[in-house]
């Protein structure tokens, strides 16, 4: 559905993405991570055609961003970094002047801006100015503007800064309910955001892609990858240390006469673990496969040059 | 095409929603009220010759000050992204804000209709003169909201895009006056760019095709130039 082939996009002699490559599949909700100034906004003003790639090919909904760049307008809803408001105008006024613009017009027009209004918890707000309303609110009807003409793809740049925890969690539902029927990319730099809501991320520093995949793959790339926690009463670090299985062992805390156990290991040593603390008479009260998280796996493959 | 009128009602609603549109209607009034006493007092005549050399000038200031917003505040607000993003043509967007500019002028103009209804009240004005004269002043503005518009063009600095607006368009108006301060080769040569020349046929009562197309020219000139400007700046 979104496909970008060697882009590479320079201001002058500043170089702001270089040779980046990704398809994202129909339906897919993905990730764009990257700290501030990676190239995250460069790349989805190129996927909107608001921006001439320098080289390069991308390919929107099955057609060419700068060969038939209207065609791409039609089907992508759009979310720019901060909502494109005009502080003069009602909702109302806004969002129809929106739906004229896409080509509804009459009653067909009225309905569109309704049910955009009531999608995105709106509804009984028209008459509002958009210059007063708040962050959050401003965020919506960023949103309905985008989601107007129930577009196959939705670019979303940073779609809940500024929003607080109950409107995150409203937005994010909202984003969740369009998976498997839209295509969704949507930057961020709030990894809990791309947990809550992407299978599937991008990462790009400097301009460059430098990973991409599932979540899951993604942790796998944090330095010290997965580990178990073990939290024991009656055991101590050499003794979990000698197991075969275990590589490394990292104290982690104690609780009384409960020690916390951070274990590095090739082979699930679990079943070990628990037969040494019976052959022991030690209590086990934590036994536990844990994943490294997403932060570790995004400061070292950010960090990595 | 549609677009073109969409985009036109929405600048137009902008205009009446701020104090803009009223600010500049009152003004334009009060000076053109202002002109056409001190013209018909000063002179006697029942002409509307003063009034109307004195408003072409008026909108060598005021028309760049209309028109400073449209492409600046656009991008200020990151609005232009939203409407280079919508599947409108570039054309569409350049066009509907020069009709929109346009028509507030038109707008002013209606309001300074009074003054020929009160000469022919008082007196027997030539009405093809107060014609043509109008049709001038309709040239002239057409000219200078494009002229203004590709000045906003240029930055995201609004007071920035009318002072350029107004150091674009006086020397249009200074070349009319250039005999004074040129070599006479020169002014000879510098002449037919002016405003002042071409506008004056018109308040003479004289219809000149070199005169409308002047004006027309110079339209399509600045609305192609603001068109490749906001092209080109997608490139920086």
């Amino acid at each position: 559905m979104i496909e970008a082939i060697a882009l590479t996009k320079s201001y002058g002699p500043r170089v702001a993405l270089n040779n980046v490559s990704f398809t994202i599949g129909q339906g897919e909700i993905v990730g764009f991570l990257g700290p501030n100034g990676a190239g995250k906004t460069t790349t989805m003003r190129i996927l909107t055609g608001f921006l001439p790639a320098t080289g390069g090919d991308a390919r929107v909904a099955g057609f060419d961003v700068f060969e038939s760049p209207m065609e791409v307008k039609r089907r992508v809803g759009y979310l720019p970094e901060s909502p494109p408001l005009y502080p003069e105008l009602s909702v109302g006024d806004y969002l129809g002047f929106i739906a004229e613009l896409r080509g509804y017009t009459g009653r067909t027009r009225h309905q569109r801006t309704g049910a955009v209004m009531e999608r995105v918890g709106l509804a009984g707000w028209e008459r509002r100015i958009l210059g007063s309303l708040s962050k959050g609110y401003r965020q919506r009807v960023g949103l309905a503007q985008a989601l107007l003409h129930d577009p196959p793809v939705l670019i979303l740049d940073e779609p809940t800064s500024g929003l607080d925890p109950a409107q995150l969690v409203g937005i994010r539902d909202l984003v969740k309910s369009l998976a498997g029927t839209h295509t969704v990319i949507l930057s961020t730099h709030i990894l809990s955001e791309v947990e809550a809501l992407c299978p599937r991320a991008l990462v790009i520093t400097k301009g460059q892609l430098v990973a991409q995949g599932s979540l899951d793959e993604l942790r796998a790339m944090a330095p010290r990858g997965d580990w178990y926690l073990v939290e024991v009463d009656g055991l101590d670090g050499p003794r979990l240390g000698a197991l075969p299985q275990v590589d490394l062992v990292e104290p982690l805390g104690a609780d009384g006469s409960w020690r916390t156990f951070r274990l590095n290991a090739r082979i699930d040593p679990r079943p070990a673990v628990a037969d040494l603390a019976r052959e022991a008479g030690a209590r086990v009260r934590t036994l536990e496969h844990r994943l490294p998280t997403l932060e570790e796996a995004f400061v070292s493959i950010v960090g990595r040059e | 095409m549609s677009a073109v009128w969409t985009l036109w009602k929405k600048e137009l609603r902008i205009y009446f929603l701020s104090p803009l549109a009223y600010v500049f209607l009152s003004a334009f009034l009060f000076l053109a009220g202002l002109f056409f006493y001190l013209g018909v007092t000063l002179t006697g005549e029942a002409s509307l010759r003063v009034l109307l050399g004195n408003l072409a000038i008026t909108q060598l200031f005021v028309l760049p000050m209309l028109t400073m917003r449209h492409f600046a505040e656009e991008r200020r607000l990151g609005t232009l992204e939203l409407l280079m993003t919508a599947p409108v043509s570039l054309g569409a967007i350049v066009l509907g804000k020069w009709l929109a500019s346009l028509t507030l002028c038109l707008l002013m103009f209606l309001g300074t209709l009074v003054f020929p209804a009160v000469l022919a009240y008082y007196g027997d004005p030539d009405w093809g003169v107060v014609f043509t004269s109008y049709l001038g002043l309709v040239g002239v503005a057409a000219a200078f909201c494009a002229a203004g518009l590709f000045a906003s063009s240029l930055t995201d600095d609004q007071v920035a895009a009318g002072l350029v607006g107004i150091v674009l368009l006086l020397p249009f108006w200074l070349v009319g006056r250039a005999e004074a301060l040129l070599p006479e080769e020169w002014a000879d040569t510098l002449r037919p760019l002016s405003v002042l020349v071409h506008l004056d046929s018109f308040n003479r009562g004289v219809l000149d095709s070199a005169d409308i197309f002047y004006f027309i020219a110079f339209t399509v000139i600045f609305l192609f130039l603001t068109y490749r400007s906001l092209e080109s700046r997608r490139w920086r």
